[in-house]
């Protein structure tokens, strides 16, 4: 796979993943599905080539690395990411590379006196005439004598130099930045995010992301009462999400009339509990359609009076998937906090009205009986109601830079039938991934 | 949503391109499409073109040609009066004067030359949007260098007396450039440099129907703010960068257009605005108008429907193909949103507020619509958020 023998100078990168090692039999499914995504991510920056080497993997970017560098650490299951630079196997050639790359990352620590280092080598060519040990040993030597501030410290270095030796040549580093960690997405199966134009749901997703699932979304549309712009706003925050795990699908379901008959129908504090008891019942229907294992808001315990347990538990009593809530234990600083750092602070924060403030009652309750909403339901053709919607709902398949793709509601939900509840494993099996497949129905 | 099919009554915001600005663009796009800095033949017609579009302009607003300067819009028109004067003026004082309900334009770019050490009072309006002389006069120091006032409200339309202001802030601060923001009230009002003893008027073509992305600052002889861009020179070295010709053109082609019809349009607009008020009326007797009915330009009435999210309605509107605009601070998503509440509108009312606004291409097909419509739709929101 690699490139000759003698691009002396040119670099790649090594990547280190971080729990996909520990998996045991899946290891070779986690792998690969990590090498796929970290080529679907690289995608967006240039050609790169790509090879495996000792548990970890080798990236060759045709042009800068730097870009493909900052794109590797955005990719789940990455736990630092190493640039490398490419020797003829021979000492001769190594030692004076290792000595300029740690002299390097010495100048950039110009306060420390003493810094904890090792040397790693791996030898995945067993022609090379010395054995691993051999090589550190040299090579500590050479450093050691070279750098006085370096100490020597098996356990707990500072400072690694690595060098992979492999069949054609060698590669040598001493950096390394750390990446999200995690698991590659897609190895952990399909949930359903339930998103808002909020700042927590599209946190909540990207926490899930980082799990290895991939998240599909959905969001409720209150048109006429809420505008276009809301939409608009939905759609921007999932294409950010898109660049953690490639193109993603977006469902809009139709919501203005099942609020208009809860609004006329139910006792006001009522209102914003029996609407989330609505989105999960159509949630849970879509996510079966499309091999969802689970939903996923963005709830945390006592936020608002929607989300004190009792109402969270009504909520979910009304959906027959599991439902995830990521940042249960957050603060609300918290998640602030990793918005910004995934960028979806910003769009969060643009003004547009959001459906769940329609109609929203002055005194909402706070601790919710399941048998209230049941009664309340039982007034209502809901039923109807969320048919009606899943039959116009909009789908869209949105990545980053690209333009929507628009699906048909009929495309993606022909005249449904009824979820068969007895079987829902059968839908919801094997966690196949084609990153924006419209599976339809069983 | 296509042209035939909806009831655009939001020209406040925009407006629709005359065709015969279209075709200016188009053709300085397309055939005549020469750099006025250029010395052949192409380039010495586009300077002509330009020229003449600069004579049209200053017609337009009696001002002189040469006091014109082409700019990307209406913001860079504010931009640059504020922003230049200002430094400019600054040796013989640190002090601005804004009104209340300017356009961000204004409020921002005073608000930047905080940072340069410049200091801002903000004159009050009333609740019709009403800016008094005395107000301003008052709030006028011997080192104020730069007074801003907006000629049209443009959430309610209401006019401001600018030239016993300019009166008021030559005696009280005679040092001070006077910056008139016309980009609402051109084309709907007479508009004349020389009438208003202004020092500077900003305009926008994308609101008289002219191409988005263009518009003017225009000087009263001998006036000279500092210049924003520097480059090669072009409009007198006050806005550097090869002139947007077609942009020019068109905008100059819409000016002409909006001052020729000015006289025939007003007393239409009055009718249309009548008939949308007294159409609203009949139905629903506790709708509040604001504003200033004495004096106002006739394209914009601004409607209070107590107890109706603002919002809902213009959505629901749309949903029927009237489009409108809202008075909402904060889910409408820029511009305009501070007007109201600066007015001393209270938040609630704010919130329940819409914004008709007329244009060359409004008929009376397109007001009747709007009457049609909103009772109807008041009354089931009305219901909805009780
Ligand atoms: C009063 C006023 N000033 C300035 C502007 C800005 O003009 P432009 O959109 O051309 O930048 C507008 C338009 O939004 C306006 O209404």
């Amino acid at each position: 796979m690699e490139k000759g023998t003698t691009g002396r100078g040119l670099e790649c990168l090594v990547v280190r993943y971080a729990e996909v090692g520990l998996k045991g039999g899946n290891r070779r499914y986690f792998e690969g599905r990590l090498q796929r995504n970290l080529k679907d991510a690289l995608a967006s920056v240039g050609p790169a080539r790509m090879g495996r080497t000792w548990g970890r993997l080798l990236v060759f970017p045709e042009g800068d690395p730097a870009p493909a560098m900052a794109r590797l650490r955005e990719v789940f299951g990455v736990a630092s990411v190493s640039p490398a630079v490419e020797t003829r196997k021979d000492l001769l050639e190594i030692e004076p590379v290792a000595l300029r790359l740690v002299g390097e990352a010495l100048s950039r620590r110009p306060g420390e006196d003493r810094v904890p280092f090792r040397v790693e080598a791996h030898r995945a060519d067993k022609s090379f005439p010395m054995r691993s040990v051999e090589v550190n040993r040299r090579l500590g030597a050479t450093l050691l004598a070279a750098f006085p501030r370096l100490k020597v410290d098996l356990e707990r270095p500072s400072l690694t130099l690595g060098v992979e030796v492999r069949e054609a040549c060698a590669y040598v580093y001493a950096d390394r930045v750390e990446g999200p960690g995690g698991l590659p997405v897609g190895v952990s199966g399909r949930v359903l995010s339930l998103i808002s134009g909020g700042i927590d749901s599209p946190v909540a997703a990207w926490l899930a992301m980082k799990r290895g699932c991939r998240v599909l979304f959905l969001t409720f549309h209150s048109h006429p009462f809420i505008g276009e712009a809301t939409k608009e706003k939905v759609k921007d925050l999932v294409r950010r999400l898109s660049r953690f795990q490639g193109p993603s699908l977006l469902f809009v379901a139709p919501f203005a009339a099942i609020q208009t008959e809860i609004r006329k129908r139910s006792p006001e504090a009522y209102r914003t509990v029996l609407y989330r008891r609505a989105m999960h019942r159509i949630g849970c229907r879509i996510a079966r359609r499309h091999r969802c294992l689970a939903l996923l808001t963005g709830d945390s315990i006592g936020q608002v009076a929607s989300q004190t347990l009792e109402n969270l538990r009504c909520a979910e009593e009304a959906a027959d998937l599991p439902v995830l809530r990521p940042l249960l234990a957050f603060d609300k600083r918290e998640t602030i906090a990793l918005a910004e750092r995934i960028g979806t602070f910003p769009i969060s924060i643009r003004p547009a009205q959001d459906c769940c403030t329609l109609f929203q009652p002055d005194n909402p309750v706070i601790r919710g009986e399941v048998e209230a909403c049941r009664s309340v339901e039982a007034e209502i053709d809901l039923d109807r109601l969320v048919e009606e919607s899943l039959a116009s709902c909009e789908v869209f398949r949105l990545a980053e830079g690209k333009p929507d793709r628009h699906h048909s509601p009929a495309t993606i939900l022909p005249s449904p039938p009824r979820p068969d509840p007895e079987n829902p494993a059968s839908r919801a099996a094997a966690p196949s991934d084609r990153p924006g497949s419209l599976e339809v129905g069983a | 949503m296509d042209a035939p099919t909806i009831a655009y009554l939001d020209n406040a915001a925009t407006t629709r391109c005359d065709p015969r600005a279209a075709a200016e663009v188009s053709r300085f796009l397309l055939e005549e499409y020469g750099n006025p800095s250029s010395v052949h033949p192409l380039g010495v017609a586009a300077a002509r073109a330009l020229r003449e579009a600069r004579e049209t302009l200053a017609r337009c607003l009696e001002a002189e040609p040469g006091g014109v300067v082409f700019t990307s819009g209406g913001t860079e028109a504010d931009d640059l009066a504020v922003l230049g004067f200002a430094r400019t003026l600054r040796r013989h004082g640190r002090h601005l004067v804004v009104g209340a309900t300017e356009h961000p334009a204004v409020l921002e770019a005073a608000k930047a030359l905080g940072e340069e050490g410049f200091e801002t009072s903000v004159v009050p309006a009333d609740r019709a949007g009403r800016i008094d002389p005395a107000a301003v006069a008052s709030a006028c120091r011997p080192d104020t260098v730069v007074v801003a006032v907006m000629m049209a409200n443009n959430e309610l339309g209401t006019l401001a007396p600018v030239s016993e202001i300019a009166r008021a802030v030559r005696t009280r601060a005679p040092r001070a450039a006077f910056h008139v923001d016309a980009v609402q009230a051109f084309g709907k009002a007479p508009v004349s440099l020389r009438a208003t003893g202004a020092d500077s008027i900003a305009l926008s073509s994308h609101k008289i129907h002219g191409p988005k992305g263009v518009g003017a600052l225009v000087l009263a002889p001998g006036r000279r703010p500092a210049p924003l861009l520097h480059g090669g020179g072009q409009e007198g070295n006050l806005r550097s960068g090869t002139e947007n010709l077609p942009g020019i053109a068109g905008f100059a082609r819409a000016a002409a257009l909006a001052v020729e019809s000015l006289a025939a349009e007003v007393p239409r607009w009055r009718r249309l605005r009548e008939r949308l008020e007294r159409g609203l009326a009949a139905a629903l007797p506790d709708r509040l108008v604001n504003g200033d009915p004495e004096r106002s330009v006739p394209t914009i009435l601004s409607v209070t429907f107590p107890g109706v999210p603002g919002e809902a309605l213009l959505h629901h509107l749309e949903a029927r193909g009237v489009l409108v605009s809202t008075g909402a601070a904060c889910h409408s998503r820029r511009g305009g949103s501070h007007v109201l509440l600066a007015c001393g509108m209270a938040e609630e009312a704010v919130r329940s507020t819409i914004r008709f606004s007329f244009g060359r291409f409004t008929s009376e097909a397109d007001v009747d619509r709007a009457v049609a419509a909103v009772p109807a739709l008041v009354a089931e929101l009305r219901a909805l958020s009780r």
